[in-house]
This record gives C-alpha cells, structure tokens and sequence, in this order.
C-alpha cells in the first residue's frame, strides 16, 4: 500500500473533492469540514491514509438519496439544534472551529460524537472491504522494553500473558542492549531486517519504522547503512531532544505572552513552522516531519515523557502509515521532580539543584499498560487485525511473548527454548524477507 | 552560585513572612467557640477522575488501602454512582456543588449557571465569606465558589483558594522587593519557582481566572504566615495536593468553616501517559483525604458534627476507548461509573447502598445536612443519610 509513488500534491486533493462536488454538497456540515480539513492535510498525509480518503467518499457516494439522510439523520439534528447549518465559512479549517464551537457551547459534542460513531458503523465496514483484501500482506509489531527497566518477572506483559505464547530465549550471550537488538534485527554485515524488507518487498521508508525511546536501533540502523540508508522511518526520543526542547520554548514563550485558553494556543501551534533539524532522523520527508509535529503537539505527555513518546508515536504510526514492520521500543523514564509534578515546557536550568534521576520500577508499570495500548490500537485497525504478529521482549531477559491474532491461543502458551537468530528468522518469514546468511530457522509454529 | 535546599525553603519562607503582617497576632484567626452544635460538611473530590478499576474494583484496592481499611467500614458506600454531564474537570466540580450538570468554559472561564451550596447557604443564612470555601489544586477553579447569576455570585460566593497560585504569588512578591530575602540570582530562582509551580496536566495555555470576591486582608495574611510553618516541616511536601492538603487543615483549624470543597488534582497527571505516576497519585489522594478525616476528628469543631463526603469528580476512559487511563473524553462507560463515600455524623457505619445515585446528588444532601434550601432540580438528596 505504501509502495514509492509520485509526491502527491494538493492538486489530487483538489481533484478528488471535484469529483465528489456533488456528494460533499449533500453531507452534513461537520462531515464536510472534516473532508475539508482532511484533503488540505493532503501532501502531509501517508499513503494509506489519502486512500482512505478516498475510500471514505467513494463508499458513502454508495448510498442511496434517502440512505444518506438516514444514515446521517442524527448527526444533523445536532447541527441543525446547534445553529451549524447557518454557518456560512468557506474556509475548512475556520468552519471546523466554527462548527465545533457551538456543539461545544450547547453541550452537543459528547452526543455528537456518538452519533458520528453510529455513522462510522455502518461506514466502516465498506470502507474496510475496499482498502484491506483477505490476502494482504501480513505484519509484524515488536515491542522491546530497554535494558534499565526494571522486570519484575512474575508480572512481565501480563494483560497480554493470556493471549498469547510464552517462548524461553537462549540469549546466548546478548545480554546487552547492543547485542540483543544486533541479534534480534541485523540480518548480514550489511543489513538489518528494515533494509532487507524494503529491498525484498521494494517497499519505501514509511513501512517500517521503529520509534525509541533511546537510540539504539537507530544506531543499528546506521552502522553499515548502505543502498539508500537505513530503510526504516525512524524516531527517537533522545534525538529529537533539540527538536522538543524548541517546541517547549516557542510554546512557553507563546503562554508567557498571553493566551486566552487552549484553544487560542493549539491555533498557534498549528502555525508554527519548525522541524526536527537534520540528522535527528533515519528517512526524513515532509510527511515525517509533519508527523513528529503532530505527535509532540497533540499527545499530551510526548514532549516530557520518552514512554508516552514511544506508545503516542507508534500508535499514530500504526493508524496513519500502517507500516508492515513496526518496533516501539520502551525505555526508562526519569523521575518527576519534587514538589512540581512535572515541569511544562521547563528545561532543566543551572539554577536547578534536583539531580535527574531514573525511575526504573514505575517505568515497568508504565510500559505494561503502555505495551497493552500498542497491541489494542493496532488491532483496532483492520490493516492489523487477524494479520499480525506481535512479539514482546525485554532486553537481556530469556523469554518471549509471542501473539498471533490471526491464530488465537487454543494450546497451552509455551514453546521450546529458542535462541534469538531463530526469532530473528521468524520476523524475517513473517514479513517475506529471504534468511539471507543465517542458518537459524523460523519457529514454524509461530511464522508457518 | 543556586541556593541549596535549605536556602530553597529560607527563600520560602521568606516569601509567606513578607506577605504576613508582622504586627498579626499570631492566633488572630484562631476558630471562633464553636460550642454551637450545627453541622458541618467537607466533600473532598478524586479530582482528575479515576476509573472503578483502579480504586473500588479488587484490582484497584491496593491503591486505596486507607478508604478500603479505614473509611468504608465506617461509613455508607455508594458503589452505583455516576456522573452523566461534560467529561471536563470544571463542568463536573461544577455539577456537584450545584445539583445541576453544568456546560460552561471546560477550563473554568465561566461560572457555573446555577447557584451553588455556597450561595444558598451563605445567603440563606446570612454567613460571613469564611464559613464556606473552596480549596482546589486545580488552578481553572477559581470561578467555582459562585455562579454567574445575577442576585448571586460574589456577595455570597464561597471563598476560593488555590493554594499553588497562592505560592506563586508569595514567591514573586518575595523577589520583587529589596526587602526580600538575601539571594543571588533573583530572577532566574523566580522564575524557577513560578515554573515548578505553573503546571497544568491536561494542556497547554490554562489561566487562572480570578474570583471576584477576593481573599480578606487578614484572612490572606493569616494564610500566608502558614506558610511559615510549613517549610519549616523537615516533611517538605512533594506535590500541590499536599500543599492543598495542608492549606485545607489550617483552614480547618484557624477558621473552622461549616462547608469546605477540597479538590485534589495531582491523578490528573494520568494525561501525560505515565500509569504508575497515576497511580501513585491516587495512593497520596487516598492517604490525603485519610488524613483530612483524621484532622477533623482532632478538631472540636469537627468531630461528631461533620459529615464527610469523597467522590471522584469524574471517571477516565476505558482502555479500549482513545488511550484509556490517560483521557477522560470519550464519555464512555468508565468515564460515567463512579463511587461515593459517606462517613461521620448522620451516616450509618459499614453499609452499602446499591441504590443508583447521581454526583449531582451531593449538593441537595449538602443542603438537607446543613439544612438550607437549594432550588429544586432532578438531583435529589441521599436519603440513607440522617438528616
């Protein structure tokens, strides 16, 4: 789906909106707006989300005269009790607001919301048929907890513990970091398992990605990159440190000098026009880049947590690029200081006497409950759901947690011991990338 | 060259005593007799929002050991309540201390449209601003104590105190003056304490807006010269809720008010995505309002005529709703499903009612404990309480 393709412009976007002229017309004024919004976004939007724009318009130009106004009769009583319809707003963005804001004042949004949920059950499946065939590809979301963390054994991925296999690892003495990821992702001397998909697959950038907390594997990555770099978008935590440190500024700055609220605020951060600087990321486009924009300003915690990073990050990625390969790599978060419970936008100033210090045990518990919410995002999305493996390991730790949702547990969950060259093969089967030089196996029962 | 620790709390302390007037007594605003038996009541909010399975679900009883151990076998226990207006912190503060679901500004511009216990009770009656208060960690509080209704708001309001903006302000007062005290690099330790203090969970550009009916001179003298006291605890607190925490006892103690509201907000640091700092937000609530209730059973004026309610101000999301713990928008079923408890005077000890109730409930009983009116509204009283 994601396959290179011509840089997409604003004229497509354009184009497709003519051809729904007619349809557009007929849609409830919120609908339309979002279409709107949606088709500016277009030359920042991934490839699967353009097609699903597309998609979207298309199967609702399906429905009958009198089935559109069924299937979006609640959605416009609201507007109508709201006085949207009156709006009159050229403008996408500015009728959004607009629209939005009266919901808000009349206390409509929550009844709204739920209305635009009924529509999207009757939609979705449609829109689901045309983007995701039976035979799509199958793929691939590993979750890594960094060395630092601290595991706590009996408790390691439990709300996923019942869903999937546990597999004991030979480590074989990748006990590091360095070595464990080496194991795990370096297919030759050359490349790593994001290099060989894209080779094998001839896939772009923007279907494998890894997102760190740290930068490990974007080190990986590089070392020995060659034949168009290292294959995968990349984001780390660490990298973006000037890039976050920047957004925190402006936006600090921006409060400081006034604002009436959030709103007034988010509008300023739609404006602002700063990247992350070069060499910070593995593939870097305009798409990326407006990504990671996103990313730091719409998740609440990104631009002060590595973990809230890593879990907000992958999640978008995993909605919005759906990557076959996907690798959300937690790390250890540091603790807050005293008294303030973390400190907004505020880096760390000469002045400031409280050392940084690690936390390690509350890491644990955050990247439990932020490994569940990569696995539940990435199942929500039909690109995902019964076609994917899942693999859960923990740096220097001798077991694994393996989930296929195409084949739900029906045995009891524990395979034989493995070394890490045979998951390394089982990733690899998985997505369809050759063996290359190891004589390591695939799980057959994980990758058959 | 920074100050150290101790200079950090010297700095402080310095602060509280340039706001305070020297020539105060020291006990000017030690609690009226209270040899009167009218009652009184105190309802402390989860503010933020938890969800049933991180408190009163078995999974979540570790995170409340003094509600589950202390409290409930003491009081009366409300496992059906819910909340079913806006998912906003102030909108769902401002249904419980009006008996109406409110819609105004999510981050506290408005004031709520109805009149509040406040009100009613203060004018009813007659009481002096002391009698009722509002202490809230959440700095979007400040339009809480009143509503916007003509005849109303201000002149009979609850007196509102947000205890970090208190500090904020002692801070800058401290360094804006040569008078302050002695530090080098005056500015960069303002700004470094104002920052440490400004902080907002949910997003970006929160202001504070101002009640209308300020602080009396002396009240906030007297406020301010607790502050002394409490840098001077070796226990320097770690949070605003226990700086709320401490702000709500000398409030207790000194005035001895008939109607507080006490807003903890530190759970709501669940936005930024880190589930055990959530957690362990809820652990220091559960043994903050433990402590509060212990507080007022110390207190003459409290023990025996105080009738103590807790309640979350909200639910947060599911996990399969947006990205559960750390939202409160979905106005899912984990949003809507709370709890209640009622302990101290006029409340059966060790029941639970599965009796369905509503947040908004809290305010009619308010009244009937107190005993004044509240305009009539679909919220009704907990009539498992004695009145």
């Amino acid at each position: 789906m994601s396959a290179p393709t011509r840089t997409s412009t604003a004229a497509d976007a354009a184009s497709l909106l003519r051809a729904h002229r007619d349809l557009l017309a007929r849609l409830p004024v919120t609908f339309r707006a979002f279409i709107g919004v949606e088709a500016e976004k277009w030359p920042t939007l991934f490839a699967p989300e353009r097609a699903y724009l597309g998609a979207l318009l298309e199967s609702i130009a399906r429905w009958t005269g009198p089935e559109l106004v069924d299937v979006f009769a609640g959605v416009t009583r609201l507007e109508t009790g709201a006085g949207c319809r009156a709006v009159r707003e050229s403008d996408p963005r500015r009728l959004q607001d607009a629209t939005q804001a009266l919901l808000r004042r009349q206390g409509l949004l929550p009844r709204w919301r739920q209305e635009v949920d009924q529509v999207f059950r009757r939609l979705q499946p449609r829109i689901d048929e045309r983007l995701y065939s039976a035979n799509a590809p199958r793929r691939l979301v590993v979750v890594l907890y960094g060395q630092g963390i601290a595991i706590q054994r009996d408790r390691l991925w439990r709300r996923l513990r019942s869903l999937g296999t546990r597999v004991p690892l030979r480590l074989e003495g990748a006990q590091t970091s360095e070595a464990f990821l080496h194991a795990l992702f370096r297919t030759s001397a050359k490349d790593t398992l994001f290099s060989a998909l894209r080779e094998a697959a001839g896939r772009g950038p923007h279907d494998a990605w890894i997102v760190e907390a740290g930068e490990s594997l974007h080190a990986l990555c590089e070392a020995g990159a060659s034949r168009g770099g290292a294959g995968a978008t990349g984001l780390s935590y660490a990298r973006l440190r000037a890039y976050r440190e920047m957004l925190a500024r402006s936006l600090y700055q921006k409060v400081l000098s006034g604002v009436s609220g959030p709103q007034e605020l988010a509008a300023y951060a739609r404006e602002m026009v700063v990247g992350p600087p070069q060499g910070s990321l593995l593939h870097s486009d305009e798409v990326v880049r407006a990504f990671i924009r996103d990313v730091f300003l719409a998740g609440n915690g990104t631009l002060l947590l590595n973990n809230t990073f890593v879990e907000w990050a992958s999640v978008q990625a995993l909605k919005r690029a759906e990557p076959r390969l996907l690798v959300a790599r937690f790390g250890v978060r540091d603790k807050m200081k005293p008294f303030s419970s973390l400190l907004l936008f505020s880096s760390p100033r000469p002045t400031d006497q409280v050392p940084i210090l690690e936390d390690p045990f509350g890491s644990f518990v955050d990247v439990e409950q932020l490994s569940y919410y990569v696995w539940l995002n990435a199942e929500k999305s039909a690109a995902y759901r019964g076609k994917t493996l899942y693999l859960l390991l923990a740096e220097g730790v001798d077991e694994m947690l393996a989930i296929r949702s195409d084949a739900p547990r029906t045995e009891p969950g524990e395979l034989p011991e493995a070394a890490l060259a045979e998951v390394a093969a089982t990733m690899a089967a998985w997505v369809g990338v050759p063996l290359g030089a190891s004589s390591a196996r695939p799980l057959a029962s994980l990758a058959g | 060259m920074p100050p150290s620790d101790s200079g950090r709390r010297d700095i402080l302390r310095g602060a509280a005593a340039l706001i305070a007037d020297a020539l105060l007594p020291r006990r000017a605003f030690a609690a009226r007799d209270r040899s009167d038996n009218r009652n009184r009541a105190i309802v402390v909010t989860f503010g933020g929002g938890v969800r049933w399975e991180d408190t009163f679900a078995p999974e979540g009883w570790p995170n409340i050991p003094h509600l589950v151990s202390e409290l409930v076998p003491q009081g009366l226990f409300y496992p059906e309540t819910r909340y079913e207006g806006l998912t906003g912190h102030f909108n769902a503060t401002g249904a419980l201390v009006t008996g109406c679901l409110q819609n105004v500004d999510a981050y506290g511009g408005e004031a709520p449209t109805t009149p509040t216990v406040f009100e009613c009770f203060r004018k009813e009656r007659g009481l002096p601003p002391e009698e009722t208060w509002v202490i809230a960690s959440n700095k979007s509080f400040g339009l809480l104590g009143g509503s916007k209704l003509r005849d109303w708001g201000d002149p009979c309001a609850a007196n509102v105190i947000l205890p970090k903006q208190f500090l904020v302000e002692a801070v800058k007062s401290a360094v804006s003056t040569d008078a302050g005290p002695g530090v080098e690099d005056r500015q960069a330790l303002a700004e470094r304490m104002v920052s440490a203090l400004d902080e907002g969970y949910e997003g970006f550009g929160w202001r504070v807006h101002e009640s209308g009916r300020a602080l009396g001179k002396e009240v906030r003298t007297s406020l301010a010269r607790s502050l002394l006291d409490y840098f001077n605890d070796p226990l320097v607190p770690t949070s605003g809720d226990e700086l709320t925490f401490f702000m709500t006892k000398e409030i207790m103690s000194r005035l001895a008010p008939s109607l507080v509201l006490v807003n903890f907000w530190d759970i709501d640091v669940a936005h930024f995505g880190a589930y055990s700092l959530y957690l362990e937000a809820i652990r220091r609530t559960d043994r903050l309002v433990h402590g509060l209730w212990e507080h007022a059973q110390s207190l003459p004026q409290y023990r025996g005529r105080t009738t103590f309610i807790v309640v979350p101000e909200m639910g947060r999301d599911g996990d399969p709703s947006g990205n559960g713990f750390q939202n409160h928008r979905s106005g899912d079923e984990s949003c809507r499903r709370l709890w209640l408890l009622a302990v101290g005077a006029g409340v059966p000890r060790g029941l639970v009612s599965e009796r369905p109730i509503r947040t908004t409930d809290v305010a009619p009983t308010l009244a009937r404990v107190l005993g004044f009116k509240m305009p009539e509204g679909e919220a009704r009283p907990l009539v498992e309480l004695a009145f």
